[in-house]
């Protein structure tokens, strides 16, 4: 049952991205309004699955990484609305759903069968690790989404061809400040959530870095994100390099995500 | 009696025609009474700005109404009406209806999306009540009229963008800055110009203002008049490093920011961006300067592009607000039909109401042992008759109005039922 709620929940997504899409390119007001219903609807749909997958499963819904992803999705959500409404950045949805849509996409795929929790799965730490890391993930779509906007509003200022997006994004340092704070919230959880991974590593699998195409992909993306924050922290990166370390680190929180969904490995698929 | 408007605007007349005929108050008032008493008006507002002289009015034959509108116009002004004739429009019923949400929606506008006209469409209206020449159609139309403008203006971004050079420079710092308040800015050169572009920086809350100038007395000048500081010509490369926001206007034949100044400056700002509009021409700042991280530099056919820019925006959003008014326009028709038979419904729902409890009374006289049930049932059965009568002939004059026929039909139950002439 859960199953065909979460895929609901995934066709809405898919609808309100389209809405989203089409106004950053009409701006119709009731356009936007349609949007964030659909967002909405699809959010409470997404709620209903998940609470549906923790009563079937009698674990939080963040047993497999799929799960996680989804867990991720829906936070990434949940602030994107706040977002909206709070800064009235009407625009934030047409950069956040499209990877919402594509990060929920194996969810469907997977959800013929209920993936078998690994027996490794017992430790009270492991869920901390895979809450701290998900929570970690979704800041850093939206740190993506935010460089992604930056990138866009300051090549229309410094090309000075003003089109579309420069009329509907918001200012530069208003974005720059977006990509700040969502590294600044994501990288702590990352951190600590990627070394309690490894040191239940360590004593589950005998080994602080036994072979695991996660693992070993999400510490490059920390690195990057590392790299980043101590730029921007300590010698003032901001605007345009910090949005490309932004960019260039989700790409590999990608191929992170994508390792563990898709290769085999202790994260299991 | 049908809806009109007539007139000439900025695209029909030359100017120096819409100077002669603009009409101030007091002739808009003796105007506005003379056509009620030509007794060729039912009512009548009368718009009058330097882009357009329009009468809107309700008459029963709009060609007679409006020639004799224009020629006392053309009278009062010394003007030979056969001139200004062919330059009139004249629009009936629905066009008419779909003119004044344009025009207060500064749709109509010569500079499309201005936001005075709505003002001057409202004081023309207030300016008509107070001779009390506006009835019920023009009242309905016009309320309409200031709701459609604000939709247009809420729901579209037809006014949003700057058409002025120096507006466009105040919408660029805030595509930059995430707000302009406790923003430094420096004041290069003291021209008329960059006041202007300083002023609406000062207006959305930059602080503090300094300005710079070869003169010091003129820099000190300008400063009094900013409420800022006036700073020696020779201190500006240190003030580049502590402002957001640089404004240059000065006439110096050679760049008087280089490269290598703005170069210096942004070494100690760490997150800041720099902000350059340089209004002068030739240029204050050094072109390549604008190659450097975080530095923009809008010079004065930069911010001309910004404003072609933005008036394609404008017309872009007036497609969408043209839509609007369309919408708007075939809501408002089915209103204004109710408008026309609705007199002509109440009086027939209060002569059938006098009628029932005229009878209802002789009925309850003649039977004073009546207890207050039977009363009651009475009231009830009476009114249920009426009710059930009026539904047909009201549901019809309803129907016939939004077909276009609602006089004949009002005429006929007038008849039928010897109701007072509704005028």
């Amino acid at each position: 049952m859960y199953a065909s709620v979460l895929n609901l929940a995934v066709v809405g997504y898919v609808c309100a991205t389209g809405l989203a899409l089409a106004y950053l390119i009409q701006r119709e007001e009731f356009v936007h309004r349609l949007a964030s219903l659909a967002t909405a609807a699809a959010w409470a749909l997404h709620t209903l699955g998940l609470i549906a997958l923790a009563i079937q499963t009698g674990r939080p819904p963040i047993g497999t990484v799929p799960d996680s992803v989804s867990t991720a999705v829906w936070v990434v959500v949940l602030v994107q609305l706040w977002i909206e409404r709070r800064y009235q950045v009407k625009v934030l949805g047409a950069f956040v759903l499209p990877i919402v849509v594509v990060l929920s996409l194996k969810t469907i795929i997977r959800s013929a069968g209920l993936a078998q929790i690994g027996p490794t799965l017992g430790s009270a730490w492991i869920w901390v690790h895979i809450t701290l890391a998900t929570v970690g993930i979704a800041a850093f779509v939206l740190n993506f989404a935010g460089a992604v906007m930056y990138l866009l509003q300051e090549h229309q200022l410094r090309t000075k061809r003003l089109g579309a997006f420069y009329y509907r994004l918001p200012a530069l340092e208003t974005l720059d400040r977006l990509t700040y704070r969502t590294l600044a919230l994501g990288f702590p959880f990352l951190t600590v959530g990627l070394i309690l991974g490894a040191l239940w590593a360590g004593t589950a699998w005998g080994s602080l870095f036994a072979f695991d195409p996660l693992a070993l992909f999400s510490f490059v993306a920390w690195t990057i994100y590392a790299a980043t924050l101590a730029g921007r922290a300590a010698a003032g990166w901001h605007g345009r390099r910090a949005a490309y370390f932004a960019v260039v680190g989700f790409a590999a929180l990608v191929v992170t995500l994508g390792a563990g969904l898709f290769l085999p490995g202790r994260h299991g698929s | 009696m049908a809806l009109f408007v007539a007139g000439l605007n900025h695209r029909t007349a030359p100017v120096e025609l819409r100077e002669t005929l603009a009409v101030e108050e007091d002739k808009l008032r003796e105007l506005l009474r003379d056509v009620q008493d030509a007794g060729v008006v039912d009512e009548v507002v009368v718009i009058s700005t330097c882009n357009r002289v329009e009468i809107y009015a309700v008459a029963d034959v709009p060609g007679e109404a409006r020639s004799v509108a224009f020629r006392r116009l053309c009278r009062n002004r010394g003007l030979d009406p056969a001139t200004v004739e062919p330059l009139l429009y004249t629009h009936l019923d629905a066009e008419a209806v779909q003119h004044v949400f344009r025009v207060s929606a500064s749709l109509d506008s010569m500079l499309i999306g201005e936001p005075q006209i709505l003002g001057q469409v409202k004081d023309a209206f207030a300016l008509a009540q107070s001779c009390q020449t506006v009835g019920p159609t023009l009242h309905t139309l016009f309320t309409q009229a200031f709701a459609v403008a604000k939709r247009v203006r809420t729901e579209t971004e037809i006014g949003r963008h700057a058409v002025s050079v120096s507006f466009a420079a105040v919408e660029l710092a805030r595509k930059i800055f995430a707000g302009l308040s406790g923003k430094a800015v420096l004041v290069v050169g003291a021209g008329e110009m960059s006041e202007l572009a300083a002023r609406h920086l000062v207006e959305q809350g930059a602080f503090p203002i300094y300005v710079t100038n070869r003169t010091l007395a003129r820099a000190q000048e300008l400063a009094r008049a900013l409420a800022g500081t006036a700073v020696p010509f020779d201190e500006l490369p240190t003030a580049l490093a502590s402002v957001d926001i640089v404004i240059t206007s000065t006439g110096a034949p050679e760049p008087v920011i280089s490269r290598e100044m703005v170069e210096r400056a942004t070494h100690g700002r760490r997150n800041r961006p720099l902000f350059f509009i340089d209004i002068a021409v030739p240029r204050d700042v050094e072109a390549s300067a604008d190659t450097l991280d975080d530095v923009y530099c809008y010079d004065i056919d930069d911010l001309k592009q910004v404003v072609d820019a933005n008036l394609r925006e404008r017309a872009r959003e007036a497609q969408r607000a043209e839509a609007l008014v369309e919408r708007e326009v075939a809501k408002f028709r089915a209103r204004l039909a109710d408008v026309e038979v609705i007199p002509t419904i109440v009086s027939l729902r209060e002569r059938l109401e006098g009628i029932r409890a005229g009878e209802v009374q002789k009925a309850l006289a003649r039977i004073p042992e009546a207890s207050p049930e039977t009363r009651a049932a009475l009231e009830a059965l009476s009114t249920a008759i009426v009710n059930k009568i009026l539904h047909a002939p009201i549901t019809k004059l309803r129907q016939s109005s939004r077909a276009g026929a609602g006089r004949s039909w009002t005429e006929l139950v007038h008849e039928l039922f010897g109701l007072r002439p509704s005028r």
